[in-house]
C-alpha cells in the first residue's frame, strides 16, 4: 500500500449542482500534490471532502487504506491549513498548537514539550505566549502550519494558504512549505489557484475545471504536453498564445489566421482536420532576422522589466512574445518571429483536445 | 471657523436634549429628599434645602421593599437563565444554517416580537390557568417573560454567532473535536461578550416587567417591585416623596449596572462582540 489517499469515482452534488464529477485520484505516500484550477472548479470542495467537512455523494474515499466516506473529520487523522489560518483568537500560540493534543487527552507537560519542539522548527519559539492578533501575517501562517505539524497527521491539506500574504513573503513561504514537507516526509494536498505555486511546489499537479479533473501528472509533463486547450492556457505564465489555423493544401504546412494569413511550413505530416488551433508559448517565440522568419507581425505594445521584454503584437488575436534581452522595437514596426516546430501544440477546434503530430 | 461653530451648536443641542430626557430622573431623586411641604411649594425648589434621608429607611420598612426586590430579582434571574440556555442554542442553529425553513423560523421569531404583552396576556393567562400554573405564579411569570423576550435575545445572539467564522469551527473539527465540543470550546468563548450583553439587556427588561406580573401574580408576597410600586399609587395619593423613594431604590441598581457596562453594551451591540 503505497497510496496514502485514493479517490475513485467521487461525485458531489449540492442539490442539482454537480460540484465534483467522477474524480479518480491516487496520491502516493510522501508526495506533494497540488490541486489547481480557476475559482469554482471544485478544488476546494475536493479538499474539504478529504477533510470530512463535506460529505461525498458517491464514490470511495480511502485514506491510509481505510474507507473514510462517512467518517467525521476528527477520526480521519488529517490536518488542514486554512486560507484564513483559522487560528483560535482566544488562545495563545501555545494553546493553539496544543489544542488538538489536549482534546486527545495528552498530558499538559507533554503537550507543552511538543509545542516547544514544533515552535523551534518553525521559528515561533519566542511567540508562544502571544495571541494571534499580536502576530504578523507571516507569523500567523507559521502558527497555522505548526498546528498541523504537531499532530503528525496522515496527510496535510492546504487550502490556498499563501493567498493572504504579500508577494515576497509568498515566494519565501513556498520554499519553506516545500522543505518542511520534505523534512517531515509527509503527504500533502495543496489547493491553489496560482499555477506558479502548483508548478514550483508539487510533484504531481491536478488541473481541475467545473468539477472535472482535466489532467494530472508531473508539472513539466503538463507544461510540455497539455491534453487540451484549457490546460495549455492555464499552465505557464504568461499564458500560451492560441492562433486559429488551417492545414495547407500540401498537408505539411499551416496557415495562421492573424488578420492576414501567415504561411508556415512545418515539413511534417499534419492531421487531416482542416481547421485547428495552434498553441505557442510566448517564451518559445524568438525574434529572428527577416530572412529566417516563420511569421511576421506588426508590433503593438513593448514592455520591459529590465530582465525581460514582453512584446504584444497588433493582431487579432494578440500574440505575446517574451524575450530575455532588450529590444529596440517600436509600436507599428514589423517583427520577424521564429520558433522550433517541436514547441508547437495543436488542438482540435471543436473538442479543444490535443492533436499529436508525428515526428 | 464654521466647522467649530457647527460642532458647538450640535453639542449645545445635545446637552439640551439630554437635560430634557434626564429631567424626570433628576426630579425623582430630588423629590425623595423633600419634606411634605417642600414637595408642594410654588415655585418648586430645584435643590432640597433640608434633605430628608430618613424617607428611604421608612419606605424600605413600611412597604416591605426587601420582599418586592427579592421577587423582582428571582423573576429577572429566572427569565434570563431560561432565555440564555434555550436562546443560545436556538440562535446558533439559526446562525449556522441557511435555507428556506430557517428564513421562515426567523420570520416567525420576529413576528413574536411584534405582539405586545398586553395583547398576549389574555391567552397566556387562560392557558396557564388551564394548566394549573397559576399555583406557581413566579414561575408562570418567568415562562411568560421568557416567551416574550426570547426573540429579542435570539436575534441579537444570532448576529454574534454569525460573526464567529465558520472556519474556526471547521479547524476545531479537523483538530479532533466533535461538533458539540467545537461549540463549547471555540464558538461559545468567542460569542461570550455578545451573549453577556444580550443577557444584561434581557435582565433589565425582566427586572422592570409589569404587565405579566400584575396579571398573573395575585398574592402580594410574590409580587415584584414593579407591581408593588403600582399598588403604592392610588387616586388620592399625595406621599410622592415615598413613592419616589420606592422608585429610586428600584431603579438605581439597574441604572448603575447600565452605566458601568454601558461601553461594553454599546460595543457588543454594534460589533458583534468579537475581539
Amino acid at each position: 500500500m503505497t497510496h496514502q489517499i485514493e479517490l475513485s469515482g467521487v461525485n458531489k452534488y449540492y442539490g442539482a449542482y454537480h460540484a465534483l464529477r467522477d474524480i479518480d485520484l491516487k496520491i502516493r505516500k510522501g508526495s506533494f500534490v497540488a490541486l489547481v484550477g480557476p475559482s469554482g472548479c471544485g478544488k476546494s470542495t475536493l479538499l474539504r471532502s478529504l477533510a470530512g467537512l463535506e460529505s461525498i455523494s458517491a464514490g470511495d474515499l480511502i485514506i491510509a487504506g481505510e474507507r473514510m466516506n462517512g467518517v467525521p473529520p476528527r477520526k480521519r487523522g488529517i490536518a488542514m491549513v486554512f486560507q484564513s489560518y483559522a487560528l483560535y483568537p482566544h488562545m495563545t500560540v501555545e494553546e493553539n498548537l496544543t489544542y488538538s493534543l489536549r482534546i486527545r487527552g495528552v498530558k499538559k507537560a507533554e503537550a507543552k514539550k511538543a509545542a516547544e519542539e514544533v515552535a523551534a522548527t518553525t521559528g515561533l519559539s519566542n511567540l508562544l505566549h502571544r495571541y494571534p492578533r499580536e502576530l504578523s501575517g507571516g507569523q500567523r501562517q507559521r502558527v497555522a502550519m505548526s498546528r498541523a505539524i504537531i499532530r503528525h497527521p496522515k496527510a496535510f491539506l492546504f487550502d490556498e494558504p499563501l493567498s493572504n500574504l504579500d508577494a515576497a513573503l509568498r515566494v519565501h513561504m513556498r520554499k519553506e512549505i516545500r522543505s518542511l514537507h520534505d523534512r517531515l516526509g509527509a503527504t500533502s494536498v495543496y489547493v491553489t489557484h496560482d499555477q506558479i505555486e502548483a508548478m514550483t511546489m508539487a510533484d504531481h499537479v491536478v488541473v481541475m475545471r467545473q468539477g472535472v479533473i482535466e489532467q494530472q501528472g508531473p508539472p513539466l509533463e503538463l507544461y510540455d504536453r497539455p491534453v487540451n486547450k484549457f490546460v495549455a492556457g492555464f499552465i505557464g505564465s504568461p499564458a500560451m498564445n492560441f492562433i486559429p489555423a488551417k492545414v495547407g493544401a500540401d498537408g505539411r504546412s499551416l496557415v495562421f489566421e492573424l488578420g492576414n494569413p501567415q504561411f508556415v511550413t512545418l515539413d511534417r505530416p499534419l492531421p487531416t482536420a482542416s481547421k485547428l488551433i495552434v498553441g505557442l508559448r510566448p517564451e518559445h517565440l524568438r525574434l529572428v532576422q527577416e530572412g529566417d522568419a516563420q511569421i511576421r507581425l506588426p508590433v503593438g505594445v513593448v514592455e520591459s522589466t529590465g530582465s525581460m521584454t514582453y512584446i504584444t503584437s497588433a493582431t487579432t488575436p494578440e500574440i505575446n512574445v517574451v524575450v530575455t534581452d532588450r529590444q529596440p522595437l517600436r509600436s507599428g514596426e514589423m517583427m520577424s518571429l521564429g520558433f522550433d516546430p517541436a514547441h508547437l501544440h495543436l488542438f482540435d477546434t471543436d473538442s479543444e483536445r490535443r492533436i499529436d503530430i508525428a515526428g | 471657523m464654521s466647522e467649530t461653530w457647527r460642532n458647538r451648536l450640535m453639542l449645545a443641542i445635545a446637552i439640551v436634549l439630554a437635560a430634557i430626557y434626564l429631567f424626570p430622573l433628576y426630579w425623582m431623586y430630588i423629590t425623595t429628599l423633600k419634606s411634605g411641604s417642600a414637595m408642594f411649594a410654588t415655585p418648586p425648589s430645584f435643590w432640597p434645602s433640608d434633605p430628608q434621608w430618613s424617607t428611604y429607611a421608612y419606605v424600605w420598612e413600611s412597604r416591605n421593599l426587601a420582599r418586592y426586590m427579592w421577587n423582582s430579582l428571582v423573576i429577572a434571574f429566572g427569565a434570563v437563565a431560561l432565555i440564555t440556555v434555550l436562546g443560545t442554542g436556538c440562535a446558533y442553529v439559526l446562525a449556522r444554517y441557511r435555507n428556506g425553513w430557517i428564513d421562515i423560523g426567523l420570520f416567525l421569531i420576529l413576528m413574536l416580537q411584534v405582539l405586545p404583552a398586553s395583547l398576549m396576556i389574555t391567552p397566556i393567562f387562560v392557558g396557564f390557568s388551564q394548566l394549573g400554573m397559576l399555583e406557581y405564579p413566579r414561575t408562570a411569570v418567568i415562562i411568560a417573560i421568557a416567551a416574550k423576550s426570547m426573540p429579542f435575545f435570539v436575534v441579537l445572539v444570532r448576529a454574534t454567532f454569525m460573526s464567529v467564522p465558520m472556519e474556526l469551527e471547521e479547524a476545531a473539527l479537523v483538530d479532533g473535536n466533535s461538533r458539540i465540543g467545537a461549540f463549547f470550546h471555540i464558538v461559545l468563548p468567542l460569542a461570550r461578550n455578545g451573549i453577556l450583553v444580550s443577557a444584561i439587556l434581557i435582565f433589565m427588561q425582566a427586572f422592570g416587567e409589569f404587565v405579566y406580573s400584575k396579571s398573573i401574580i395575585q398574592a402580594v408576597e410574590y409580587q415584584p417591585a414593579s407591581v408593588g410600586l403600582n399598588s403604592f399609587m392610588g387616586p388620592n395619593t399625595n406621599e410622592w416623596n415615598n413613592i419616589m423613594a420606592f422608585a429610586t431604590i428600584y431603579v438605581t441598581p439597574i441604572l448603575a449596572v447600565f452605566v458601568l457596562l454601558q461601553r461594553r453594551i454599546v460595543s457588543g451591540l454594534t460589533s458583534g462582540a468579537l475581539k
